[in-house]
C-alpha cells in the first residue's frame, strides 16, 4: 500500500534521512522505532506532504505521492497525526471530530450562509462523530472546549478526528506520548480495532516498546536516518545493531 | 456656533454605513480567518478609482452621449455633462451605479484573491500583510501620478449618488444614508450566517493551526484566498459609497490611516464578533465626526489649536488601551458551534420522549 523508496533529506548541511526505504502491506499494523534523531518523525513528515523530499519517491495505493501537499496526501486516504497535541484547543470536541470530514455542503462560502441547504449533512456528520467519540470514550466531552481535555483524551481525540477523515492509512506520530499507562493500552487496543474491523493501515511511531511489541505486526527501525532493521517484534528484540543502537541491553 | 442635527445625523449614518462594511470585511479576513489585511485602503480605494473611471466613461455611454476627456480642457464640460445625465437620466444613472459596484467589487476580489493566494503561499500571513500594505501605496502613488485614471493629484469631482435625481438634496441624502446602511445590513447578515456554518468552523480552524488543517485536507492557501475575495469585494463596494458621498475621488483620502482606523474598529468591539464590527464601526464613525466638527468650530472661533491632529492621538491611545486592557475587544468572539446543537437537540427530544440518553461512556 505505502511504498518509500530511498527517501532523501537534507536540511543544510544536515542530512535528516539518508536513503530510507520501507513498504507498508494494506490492513498491517506497523510500528517505527529509533533512538530520538534518527529520522522517524522527518519521514512521517514528508510521507504526509509537510515538508517536500530531497529526493526519493513515495507511492501510495498506486499514486505517485512525491511531495504531494499535505491536503493532497490526504485526499487520497493518507492521514497523520502530530507528535504534540495539536487538536484545535479553542473548538469544542464534537467540532474538531467533525471538520476533517470529506464534501461538506457548508464548507462552500457561496451555500454556507444558506442553512437549510447543508443542515442536514451538517447534522449527520455530527452524528456520526458523536459515534466515533463515543467509541473512544470521549463522548460525554463532546460539547466541551478540546482545551479541557487531558493529554491522553486529547490524542483519542486526535485519533477520532484522523478517522473522521476515512483513511485508508493512519501515519501516527507517538500517539501515546505524556498518556498514562491504561490510557496508552487504551489506545492501541482502539488502533487494532480500526484495523481489524475498518481495515485500516497503520505506520505508528512509538517509544514505548513493551506495548507496540505486542500489538504490531511488524517492525522497521531507524538510525541516523536510514532504516537498519526489519522484522517481527522478536527478530527485533534479538537483533544485535538494534540492541547496540537503540534498545540498550 | 449652530450645528444641523439632522443634516450631521444624516452624515453620521451614512458614514457608518461604510465603515460598517470595512469593519465587517477585516473583521471576516483577520478577526475570523486570522488575515492581518494591512491593505484595506488599497481595496476601498480600488472602488473609489473605479467609480471615478465609470462616472467619466461608461455612464455617458449608458446616456446615449459621447464620453468627453474628464481632465484638461474639457474638465468642466465633462463635470457639467455627467452632473446632467445625473439629474435628468436616472435610468442611467443607477445602472452606471449598479455596473460600478459589480466592477469594483470583481476587481477589488480579484487583487484581493490573486495577492493574497501568491504571496500566502510562499510565506506566513504576515508577509501578506507587508505586501497589501505596500501595495496600497504604490497604486496611489501610481494613480497619483497617471492622468488617465482619475486626472492624477487633481482628483474628479461631480461623482454625484444615484438619488440626487430626486432633486431635494436631504431627501436624496436620507436616501443613500439608508442605502448605505442596507448593504451593510446585507454584509452583516452574510458574514454572520457564514462564520456560524461549516466555513466558520473552517476558517477558526485555519486561524488556529494552519498546518494542521492542511493534513486533514483543506486547501489552506485557496480557503484564505476565498476570504481575501469576500472581504475586498466587500471594502470595493464600500470605497465606491465612500466616493459618492464625499462627491469627489482623490489619493489623499486613501492613505495608511485609512487602514489603521478600519483595525481600530475591529480591535476595540471585538476581533471575530460581527456585531463587535458594528459596533467598532459606529464609535468610531462617531469619533471622527465629532473631533472634525469640533476642529471645525474651534477654527471659526481662531484658536489656535489643530483640532484634526487630536483625533490620531484618540485612535492611537484607544488601541493601547484595548490592547493592554480587554485585547478580545468590547464584544468578544462568542464560542459559535454547528455541530453541538443539532446532536443535543435529538438528545433533548429523545428524553422528552422517555428515552436513555446516548452517553456511550
Amino acid at each position: 500500500m505505502l511504498h518509500i523508496d530511498d527517501v532523501h533529506k537534507q536540511y543544510g548541511g544536515l542530512l535528516a534521512l539518508s536513503g530510507a526505504s520501507l513498504e507498508v502491506g494494506a490492513g498491517k499494523l506497523i510500528g517505527l522505532i529509533g533512538p530520538n534523531g534518527s529520522g522517524k518523525s522527518t519521514l512521517i513528515n514528508v510521507i504526509s506532504g509537510v515538508t517536500p523530499l530531497t529526493s526519493g519517491r513515495v507511492t501510495f495505493d498506486g499514486h505517485d505521492i512525491t511531495n504531494h501537499t499535505a491536503d493532497a496526501v490526504f485526499r487520497h486516504g493518507l492521514i497523520r497525526s502530530y507528535q504534540d497535541p495539536s487538536v484545535f484547543f479553542e473548538m469544542n470536541v464534537l467540532d474538531n471530530a467533525t471538520l476533517p470530514i470529506r464534501a461538506q455542503i457548508g464548507e462552500n462560502p457561496l451555500l454556507a450562509p444558506l442553512r437549510r441547504l447543508w443542515r442536514r449533512q451538517e447534522e449527520t456528520n455530527a452524528h456520526a462523530s458523536l459515534d466515533v467519540l463515543k467509541s473512544l470514550q470521549l463522548a460525554r466531552h463532546c460539547a466541551n472546549l478540546a482545551s479541557d481535555l487531558s493529554g491522553g483524551q486529547m490524542k483519542l481525540l486526535e485519533l477520532a478526528r484522523t478517522l473522521q477523515g476515512a483513511p485508508k492509512m493512519m501515519l501516527l506520530d507517538e500517539p501515546t506520548a505524556g498518556v498514562a499507562p491504561p490510557l496508552a493500552y487504551q489506545i492501541f487496543e482502539a488502533i487494532r480495532r480500526l484495523r481489524d474491523e475498518h481495515g485500516i493501515t497503520f505506520l505508528i511511531i512509538e517509544h514505548r516498546l513493551d506495548m507496540l511489541f505486542d500489538f504490531v505486526d511488524e517492525l522497521y527501525v531507524m538510525h541516523m536516518g536510514a532504516i537498519i532493521a526489519h522484522g517481527s517484534a522478536d527478530d527485533i528484540a534479538a537483533n544485535p545493531t538494534v540492541r547496540d543502537v537503540y534498545l540498550g541491553y | 456656533m449652530s450645528i444641523d442635527l439632522l443634516a450631521t445625523g444624516i452624515a453620521l449614518l451614512t458614514f457608518f454605513g461604510i465603515s460598517a462594511l470595512m469593519a465587517l470585511s477585516l473583521n471576516l479576513e483577520y478577526g475570523v480567518a486570522g488575515i492581518p489585511n494591512f491593505g484595506k485602503a488599497l481595496f476601498v480605494s480600488i472602488g473609489a478609482y473605479t467609480a471615478g473611471v465609470t462616472y467619466t466613461r461608461l455612464l455617458p455611454l449608458l446616456a446615449g452621449q459621447e464620453v468627453i476627456d474628464p481632465c484638461g480642457r474639457t474638465l468642466a464640460d465633462a463635470l457639467q455633462l455627467r452632473s446632467d445625465i445625473m439629474f435628468t437620466d436616472p435610468t442611467a444613472g443607477w445602472l452606471n451605479f449598479a455596473i460600478t459596484l459589480l466592477i469594483a467589487g470583481l476587481i477589488g476580489g480579484a487583487v484581493g484573491y490573486g495577492l493574497s493566494y501568491i504571496t500566502l503561499r510562499l510565506k506566513e500571513e504576515w508577509f501578506l500583510a507587508l505586501v497589501l500594505l505596500v501595495s496600497g501605496e504604490i497604486i496611489r502613488i501610481v494613480v497619483r501620478g497617471y492622468d488617465p485614471i482619475i486626472c492624477a493629484h487633481n482628483g474628479l469631482s461631480g461623482i454625484a449618488q444615484p438619488f440626487v435625481a430626486v432633486g431635494d438634496t436631504q431627501t436624496a441624502s436620507i436616501l443613500f444614508a439608508a442605502l448605505t446602511v442596507g448593504f451593510a445590513l446585507i454584509a452583516f447578515v452574510y458574514a454572520e450566517r457564514l462564520i456560524r456554518s461549516p466555513y466558520g468552523r473552517l476558517l477558526r480552524a485555519i486561524r488556529e493551526n494552519e498546518h494542521v488543517s492542511q493534513s486533514l485536507g483543506k486547501q489552506v492557501a485557496r480557503i484564505r484566498a476565498q476570504v481575501m475575495f469576500i472581504g475586498s469585494f466587500m471594502a470595493a463596494v464600500a470605497g465606491v459609497l465612500f466616493a459618492l458621498n464625499i462627491g469627489f475621488v482623490n489619493t489623499n483620502d486613501y492613505v495608511v490611516t485609512l487602514t489603521l482606523d478600519v483595525w481600530v474598529m475591529v480591535v476595540l468591539g471585538g476581533a471575530g464578533n460581527m456585531r463587535g464590527a458594528l459596533l467598532g464601526a459606529a464609535v468610531i464613525t462617531i469619533l471622527d465626526r465629532v473631533t472634525a466638527i469640533v476642529a471645525i468650530q474651534l477654527n471659526m472661533a481662531g484658536s489656535q489649536w489643530e483640532f484634526n491632529y487630536f483625533r490620531f492621538i484618540l485612535f492611537g491611545l484607544l488601541l493601547l488601551l484595548m490592547l493592554r486592557f480587554r485585547p478580545q475587544g468590547i464584544l468578544p468572539e462568542r464560542r459559535d458551534t454547528t455541530s453541538v446543537p443539532l446532536v443535543f437537540a435529538e438528545e433533548t427530544a429523545d428524553r422528552g420522549a422517555g428515552a436513555e440518553q446516548p452517553s456511550g461512556d
